[in-house]
């Protein structure tokens, strides 16, 4: 075997404290007597082509850098390696510069040092085998969960770059929670007005047929791994087509059954076939099943006679649907809720009519709602007053450890639209923080507190408050010892991830928090991605956030989507990842539990253990865990490191 | 069991297994500090301390080292997620096995030392090399393999 080493003197950094005549030296008492040449600056462009003409001369089997550390260079002398026609992986560096001739004094010493390392290398990389980067054919496509503004957001870029994307939805409608609200922190900007063209344009703009949107539908399966995604999806019956219904209503109108709707805190009547709220998009009414006198047997056909567009827009007989599509991608966008403020002791929530959480007085507010957008009292009355308690089960360890960031904009936001309507309503704040970050959160603060009917009250611990029922029926809030009455009480509940998160994590394998949320690959690097690859996080399923932030992370989603999977393109895997041997393999599943990106999975055929390449980091902690020695790590073999090891003490 | 007292002029030799994220680039840090330390410690670069077998700990005792020393990337700092995690409870482990190997628990160690501690790279170097010199040459398991 020849082997060549390219000594770099780094000019003087290297060269005043090694000596390469005295590693040579010590290299030729090596059987395979390895050459080694010396060049001055190896990385430079002129270093670089001496190293490549000296490979193409010499055509070593292997080949040993000696310079400085790996993580400078190691990827330039690899592509020099390819360059001279060598598989790059032959190569093994050294690193004599910033680990032994800048942190050893004696140039004796130092050198000493030096050849123990080459020696190491040499004896690992006599065991390096050539690898070759795997290809894998890739669906650029992708499927989005969660309509929201995130989800639209990252759906449509998607689209608008020629990416096929299925859109699916839990609720019969699109916009998420902030189309139901009626004007937005921080400047009152009018919340479907803000969202209607996105939303129209993934419904009719020039890209929306790349978008198949599914309504009333849950993800229910997925197999497969980044690039080559199969999904079932299950469609619940909405009984009107999306696509012929023009959402004239005549088919509510007809309806004989009369429900509460629970898009309107079921403070208002919706017939059985009908919109969740006027103005709703998809603008196309569903039917409640279990609200339609024909579930209980009664023969009717209102709706489906009604129709002014024929015979098939409603469909009384459709049934549940489940329907498979392949994708690359996913993108999980599905969002938040709101913290069941009847946990949190003394709130009186469930219990007074008139303590309304943060949704339900949203719903209170808009145009849309129950009331028609006035603040008005279960009993029909404009409140006197208004109690708004912040920090309901956040930064609560009995509840919720952490600040739930969008709260007290909100809430400052409420004290602005009830004071606008009714400016001799009295406003009572129970804050215990005050958060606000950025250059826009301050000015609703600002107002209410400029407002002299707005009271700020802090308070330490919320079993400190209470809301209870005055004698002449009134609500009161008592705190520090003090009773003020209140005809409303609006909650600022913890905002939790949305319903249904739990089970997608089960599903997908993608890990959430200890607060419920999907989990992210980091922090602050890579706050869109999960830890499965191919799997990418949008919006406030990853932690509370509000609409910039999540429309933010649903570009940052599409953003790794459109990078990673390209149509033509094909996947490549990175050749230094872990192989199952399977004869070896004793079925202990050992690798599965410490694999952090749940690329290890049991092949119950073979009755082995075996590692998906295209989702393996090529961490090695599997390796290590193994038992049987049954799993390779590619480039780190067992091999290889105990070779080095016995090199560098020989 | 160890030598009784330490020869006169012994340098310990001490393998350093090193994560490449944090721990490999602190090494480098510490070397663009250009202070000096201690060179006894020959570094094996490994993807991620979870890599670290315990069989290279063993072999490396076998092989000639007076000391091991791991260094990890910081609790939840992991490259990998959770690989220090792996070496932590491994190296646990290894020391209930060392122990009754007759190793001094302190020649092998496990910390951890981040891309930007240069400064503590170099100290907990220091301290290895001291704490194993003070040691002297392991002797049972090369006596126990002739």
């Amino acid at each position: 075997m020849k082997i060549g080493i390219y000594f770099c003197n780094c000019g003087s950094n290297i060269a005043d404290k090694i000596s390469s005549a005295a590693v040579a030296e010590a290299a030729g008492s090596f059987p395979e007597q390895p050459f080694l040449k010396t060049v001055d600056f190896i990385c430079s462009e002129d270093g670089k082509l001496q190293f490549e003409e000296s490979l193409k001369a010499e055509l070593p089997d292997r080949v040993i850098v000696a310079a400085c550390s790996p993580r400078d260079h190691e990827a330039t002398f690899r592509r020099c390696m390819i360059n001279a026609g060598l598989n790059p992986y032959l190569l093994q560096m050294v690193n004599i510069r910033e680990q032994i001739a800048w942190v050893t004094e004696d140039p004796e010493i130092a050198t000493a040092k030096a050849i123990r390392a080459v020696r190491g290398a040499l004896y690992r990389v006599r065991l390096q085998q050539p690898l070759e980067k795997k290809e894998l054919e890739a669906c650029p496509d992708a499927l989005v969960i969660g309509a929201g503004p995130s989800g639209m957001k990252a759906a449509m870029a998607l689209a608008e770059a020629g990416r096929s994307v299925v859109l699916v939805e839990r609720t019969p409608m699109i916009g998420g929670l902030p189309v139901r609200f009626e004007e937005l922190f921080p400047d009152l900007e009018c919340a479907p007005c803000m969202l209607e063209p996105l939303m129209g344009e993934l419904l009719h703009g020039d890209h929306a047929g790349k978008i198949e949107l599914m309504t009333m539908s849950e993800v229910i399966e997925v197999t497969g791994f980044y690039g080559n995604f199969i999904a079932r999806i299950r469609q619940r019956p909405r009984h009107v087509s999306l696509h012929e219904c023009i959402g004239c209503g005549e088919c509510a109108a007809a309806c004989p059954a009369v429900t509460m709707n629970g898009f309107n805190n079921s403070a208002s009547e919706r017939k059985a076939i009908d919109f969740a709220f006027t103005g709703v998009l998809p603008n196309a009414p569903f039917l409640m099943e279990e609200v339609c006198v024909r579930s209980r047997g009664e023969e009717c056909r209102a709706c489906k006679d009604a129709c002014p567009m024929g015979e098939d827009v409603v469909d009384l007989e459709q049934v549940e649907n489940v329907v498979e599509r392949r994708i690359g991608a996913i993108i999980l966008a599905t969002g938040a809720g709101l913290y069941d403020a009847s946990r949190v002791a003394g709130m009186g929530f469930g219990a007074f009519p008139d303590v309304y959480d943060a949704l339900q007085f949203e719903r209170l507010l808009s145009s849309t709602g129950p009331t028609a957008g006035e603040i008005l009292t279960r009993a029909g009355n404009v409140p006197l007053s208004v109690a708004i308690i912040h920090c309901v089960g956040s930064l609560d360890s009995d509840h919720k450890p952490y600040c739930s960031g969008i709260c007290c904009q909100y809430a400052f936001k409420f004290n602005h639209l009830v004071s606008a309507r009714h400016p001799d309503t009295a406003i009572t704040h129970y804050h215990r923080e005050l958060v606000m970050p950025g250059k826009t959160a301050h000015t609703l603060f600002r107002h209410a507190a400029r407002n002299a009917n707005t009271s700020l009250k802090r308070y330490s611990s919320i079993d400190d408050l209470a809301v209870t029922l005055a004698d002449d029926g009134r609500l009161q809030v008592s705190a520090n010892g003090e009773n003020n009455v209140a005809d409303m009480v609006v909650l600022c509940p913890a905002v939790i991830p949305a319903e249904g998160t739990g089970r997608l994590s089960a599903l997908l394998d993608v890990g959430c928090d200890s607060s419920g949320f999907f989990r992210e690959l980091h922090g602050r690097m890579d706050a869109a991605q999960s830890a499965i690859k191919g799997i990418y996080l949008a919006g406030s399923c990853q932690e509370p956030m509000d609409i910039q932030k999540a429309i933010l992370q649903g570009m940052a989603a599409a953003g790794y989507t459109l990078a990673g999977l390209q149509p033509g393109r094909t996947l490549e895997i990175e050749p230094i990842n872990a192989e199952v041997d399977e004869v070896r393999c004793a079925g202990c599943r050992l690798c599965i539990s410490v694999c952090p990106y749940r690329a290890v999975s049991f092949d119950s055929g073979h009755n082995a253990s075996s590692v998906n390449a295209v989702l393996c980091h090529g961490c090695g902690t599997c390796v290590a865990a193994c038992p049987a020695g049954a799993i390779t790590g590619h480039h780190f073999t067992n091999d290889q490191i105990m070779a080095e090891i016995e090199g560098v003490l020989k | 069991m160890s030598a009784q007292s330490v020869p006169q002029g012994f340098e310990p030799k001490i393998i350093g297994f090193l994560c490449n994220w944090c721990s490999y680039a602190g090494a480098d840090k510490a070397g663009g500090m250009q202070a000096p330390y201690p060179p006894n410690v020959q570094v094996i670069r490994v993807m991620c301390s979870g890599r670290v077998d315990p069989q290279f700990v063993l072999s490396a005792y076998e092989k000639g080292a007076d000391g091991v020393i791991i260094l990890a990337c910081h609790p939840g700092d992991c490259h990998y997620k959770e690989g220090n995690c792996r070496a932590l409870q491994r190296h646990a482990l290894l020391n209930l096995v060392l122990e009754q190997l007759g190793v001094e628990k302190e020649r092998c160690r496990l910390d951890y030392v981040s891309a930007g501690e240069g400064e503590k790279f170099n100290r907990v170097i220091g301290e290895m090399v001291e704490a194993v010199r003070a040691l002297g040459p392991l002797r049972l398991l090369r006596e126990n393999n002739a």
